[in-house]
C-alpha cells in the first residue's frame, strides 16, 4: 500500500511558479495530498528512479491525475525494469507473468473507474506487445465485457477489441460477439460497424448474412445502421441481376416509412434498369418530402440524377 | 447572414463572458486533473472569448509572460527540441514533457493574444518542427502526442490516431508551412496522407475501427485541407463523406415521426442538433465537428444544410442562460469544452470562424493563417 513515510529521503520538487499571482492563469487550489504526491512524483521522474516504491507512488499520482501523460510513460519504464529484475530471479522461483497479471489487475480496476480516460488502452497495448509475450485474448475479455455492459457503444473498447483480434490473430468469436449486442439493441451502430469490419475475417456464408440483416431491417425499417450494412454487404456480394431484383422488391416494402429504404430502393431501381434518370430524380424529390430537414441534399441528388450523373 | 439579429442578448453574452473568465482565475481542487493540460483550458476559454468579440490581447496582456513560460526547449541527446508543455507542473528537470496538443493550444492562444513578438523572436520554428517530426511513426505515418521522457523517441505507450495527425499538421501550418515542400521539411507527408485515408470507413466518415466518428472525420478533413490534399479523395468519395455528415443531423420530421421509441438514444427534442455517430444522441460538440467537416467539403454551407435548426438546438437546448456556457446536452451542467465548441459552431455558421484551425477568422487573418 502507498505510504508517504516510504519517501522520507526523497527531496520534493514542489509545485511553485516564479511569476507573481497576477500573471498566472488558471491557478488551481490544490488539495494537500495532490501537492505532496506530485512534488515527490516530479522528483522521482526527474531522477528516473525505477523501483517498487516508485510504482506505488505512481499509482497514487495517476489516480489523482489520470491525464498525467509522463506518469504513464514512467509507469511503463518502472514495470519494464522490475520485470527484468524478476526475470533474472526466475531461477529462484520468481514468476514474471504473476507480476504482469498484477499490473493488468490494477489497470482493470483503474479502467472501470476512469472509463473515458485516453491513456488506458494504449498503455495496455504497450504492455501486451512489449512486455507480455504470453498474454492471452481470454485474459482481455472480462474488462471489455464489463466496459461494454456499462456503455455498449464505448468507442475505445470496440477499437481495442479490434486491435486484440489482430494482435492475437484470433477472429473466430467475433461474429457471435457482435450478434449479442445487436440482439440487445438493433440500433447499436458500433456493433454493426464492427461486424462489417470483421466480415472479411470470418467464414460466414454471405447469403446467410444477407438474411440476417434483412430480418433486422424487417424488425425496424428506419434504422440507418442496418441499411448501411446491407449496402456494404451488397458491394461484397456483387450486384447480380437476381440479387438486385430481390433487394428492389424488399426495399419497396418500406419506402413509406423509411427514407433509408427509399434511397436504397432508388439505387436498386437504377441498377436494375427499371427506372431512368428522370424516374430516379423523382424518387429523390420524394425523399425530400419524407426527410425534410435534408431537403437541400435530396434535391441536389435529384438534380444530379436528372442530369444523368 | 442575419448579422442584424445577434446570436446573444447583451445579458446572455455577459453571462457567457463571465462563465469563461471564471475558468481562467482561481480554480477549486476539483479542477486538479486539468493541471497537466492547462494549455487546453486556456485555449478553450480564449478562443470562446475571442469569438464573442472580447479583446483578449488587452484584457490578458499581463498574462503573456506566464503563457510564454510554457514554451520550452528540451535537449534530447545532441538535438534541441521545443514546444509547449501542459503547464508549469509539467516542467520537470531532465525530462521531456513536450506535448503535441498543448503545443497547438499554446501557439493558437498566443495568436489570439496577438503576440507577434513571440512568433518573430521567441519561437524557434526549426526545433519546434523537429519535435513534431519525432512524434511521427515510421511504420505507418501516424502521430503520437508525446515523446518518451528519457529516450526522446515517439512514445510507445501513447495512442496514434487522427486527432494527433490533425494536431501535427495544424501546428506546422501555424508556424508557416504552406506548400508540400514546407511540410516535407519536417514530416513524411505521403505516409501521413496514406494513414489518414486508411481511416476512412466503408460508410463515408472516418474512424478508428471501421465505425465512422464525426470528431475523427473533422480531424481527417481539416488535416487534408491544411495539407492541400483534399483531392486525394475522389469526387465520389467526397460525395459519400458529405452524405454521411449530412445524415448526422437529428430530426423529428417526416418519416422520423415514426422512429421507434425502442431506440433509447433517440429524442425528438434533439431536432436540428448533430450526433457524432449513427443512432446516437445529439451533442453540442458534434455540431462543430460536423458543420466544420461539411463546410470543408462544401463551403456554400447554407445551400447544403439547414442551419437554423442547428442554431435553435444550440441556443434553446444546450445553452445555459442562467449560468452562462453550453452543455453537452439538455439538462446537463455547462462545461468549458462544450461552451467552446458550441460558440465555434454558431460562429462558423455565421461565417466568421476558421474551422480548420478552430479560431475566429479575424484572428487567423491577422497572422496570415
Amino acid at each position: 500500500m502507498f505510504d508517504i513515510e516510504d519517501y522520507k529521503d526523497v527531496e520534493p520538487l514542489p509545485l511553485t511558479q516564479d511569476v507573481t499571482n497576477e500573471e498566472e492563469l488558471c491557478r488551481i487550489m490544490y488539495c494537500d495530498e495532490y501537492k505532496q504526491v506530485m512534488a515527490l512524483m516530479r522528483r522521482m521522474i526527474s531522477k528516473d528512479e525505477l523501483s517498487v516504491r516508485a510504482l506505488r507512488l505512481n499509482s497514487r499520482a495517476i489516480e489523482l491525475s489520470p491525464a498525467f501523460y509522463t506518469a504513464w510513460n514512467y509507469r511503463f519504464r518502472i514495470i519494464e525494469h522490475l520485470l527484468k529484475e524478476e526475470t533474472q530471479l526466475q531461477g529462484e522461483g520468481h514468476d514474471a507473468s504473476y507480476m504482469l497479471n498484477k499490473e493488468l489487475d490494477w489497470l482493470d480496476e483503474f479502467t472501470l473507474n476512469n472509463p473515458k480516460n485516453y491513456q488506458i488502452w494504449s498503455y495496455r497495448q504497450a504492455l501486451l506487445t512489449q512486455l507480455y509475450p504470453h498474454a492471452t485474448f481470454s485474459r482481455e475479455h472480462p474488462i471489455m465485457d464489463l466496459m461494454l455492459d456499462d456503455d455498449s457503444k464505448n468507442y475505445h473498447v470496440w477499437s481495442y477489441r479490434k486491435w486484440c483480434c489482430a494482435h492475437f490473430k484470433t477472429y473466430g468469436q467475433e461474429m457471435a460477439f457482435t450478434e449479442r449486442f445487436i440482439k440487445r439493441d438493433v440500433y447499436n451502430n458500433s456493433a454493426w460497424s464492427y461486424r462489417f469490419s470483421m466480415l472479411k475475417h470470418s467464414d460466414v456464408d454471405l447469403d446467410q448474412e444477407l438474411q440476417f440483416v434483412l430480418d433486422k431491417i424487417e424488425y425496424v425499417p428506419q434504422n440507418i445502421s442496418t441499411w448501411n450494412y446491407l449496402g456494404g454487404l451488397l458491394q461484397m456480394m456483387g450486384t447480380s441481376d437476381k440479387l438486385v431484383e430481390q433487394l428492389l422488391q424488399f426495399s419497396k416494402k418500406y419506402i413509406d416509412e423509411s427514407a433509408f429504404a427509399y434511397e436504397f430502393y432508388a439505387r436498386m431501381s437504377k441498377l436494375s434498369g427499371t427506372a431512368n434518370g428522370k424516374d430516379v430524380a423523382q424518387m429523390y424529390s420524394h425523399i425530400a418530402d419524407i426527410d425534410p430537414i435534408r431537403d437541400q441534399w435530396w434535391n441536389r441528388k435529384s438534380l444530379q440524377a436528372d442530369q444523368g450523373k | 447572414m442575419q448579422r442584424d439579429t445577434p446570436l446573444f442578448t447583451e445579458e446572455v453574452l455577459q453571462k457567457h463572458v463571465k462563465f469563461l473568465k471564471r475558468h481562467l482565475l482561481l480554480l477549486p481542487a476539483s479542477h486538479q486533473s486539468t493541471d497537466v493540460n492547462l494549455m487546453a483550458v486556456v485555449f478553450y476559454a480564449f478562443e470562446s472569448l475571442a469569438a464573442l468579440g472580447q479583446d483578449i490581447a488587452t484584457d490578458y496582456q499581463s498574462n503573456l509572460k506566464w503563457m510564454r513560460s510554457n514554451y520550452v526547449s528540451q535537449k534530447v541527446t545532441d538535438e534541441e527540441l521545443s514546444g509547449f508543455i501542459g503547464g508549469p507542473t509539467m516542467n520537470i528537470p531532465d525530462t521531456i514533457t513536450l506535448s503535441l496538443p498543448n503545443t497547438l493550444f499554446g501557439l493558437l492562444t498566443l495568436v489570439l493574444m496577438r503576440d507577434m513578438e513571440f512568433f518573430d523572436k521567441v519561437l524557434n520554428k526549426k526545433t519546434l518542427g523537429k519535435f513534431v517530426s519525432r512524434c511521427q511513426l515510421k511504420e505507418n505515418g501516424a502521430f503520437v502526442s508525446v515523446l518518451d521522457y528519457k529516450l526522446g523517441k515517439a512514445s510507445i505507450i501513447d495512442s496514434h490516431d487522427l486527432r494527433f495527425c490533425y494536431i501535427a499538421v495544424a501546428i506546422l501550418y501555424t508556424i508557416g508551412c504552406r506548400t508540400e515542400d514546407d511540410f516535407k521539411e519536417y514530416i513524411d507527408v505521403d505516409s501521413l496522407v496514406e494513414f489518414i485515408l486508411s481511416q476512412r470507413s466503408a460508410f463515408g466518415g472516418f474512424g478508428a475501427f471501421g465505425e465512422a466518428h464525426a470528431g475523427y472525420t473533422s480531424c481527417a478533413l481539416s488535416a487534408l485541407k491544411l495539407l492541400n490534399k483534399l483531392d486525394e479523395l475522389s469526387s465520389l468519395e467526397k460525395e459519400k463523406t458529405l452524405q454521411w455528415l449530412i445524415d448526422r443531423q437529428v430530426t423529428r420530421e417526416g418519416c422520423w415521426e415514426k422512429q421507434d421509441i425502442s431506440n433509447e438514444y433517440y429524442n425528438e427534442d434533439d431536432h436540428g442538433g448533430f450526433q457524432g455517430r449513427e443512432n446516437k444522441s445529439a451533442d453540442t460538440c458534434y455540431a462543430f465537428w460536423c458543420v466544420n467537416s461539411i463546410s470543408i467539403l462544401y463551403p456554400n454551407l447554407k445551400t447544403m444544410l439547414q442551419t437554423e435548426p442547428v442554431k435553435d438546438h444550440l441556443l434553446n437546448r444546450t445553452q445555459n442562460t442562467l449560468t452562462g456556457g453550453f452543455s453537452k446536452c439538455y439538462k446537463e451542467d455547462a462545461d468549458l469544452y462544450h461552451t467552446c465548441l458550441g460558440i465555434a459552431a454558431l460562429k462558423l455558421m455565421e461565417g466568421s470562424f476558421n474551422g480548420a484551425l478552430c479560431i475566429p477568422t479575424h484572428a487567423a487573418k491577422e497572422f496570415d493563417l
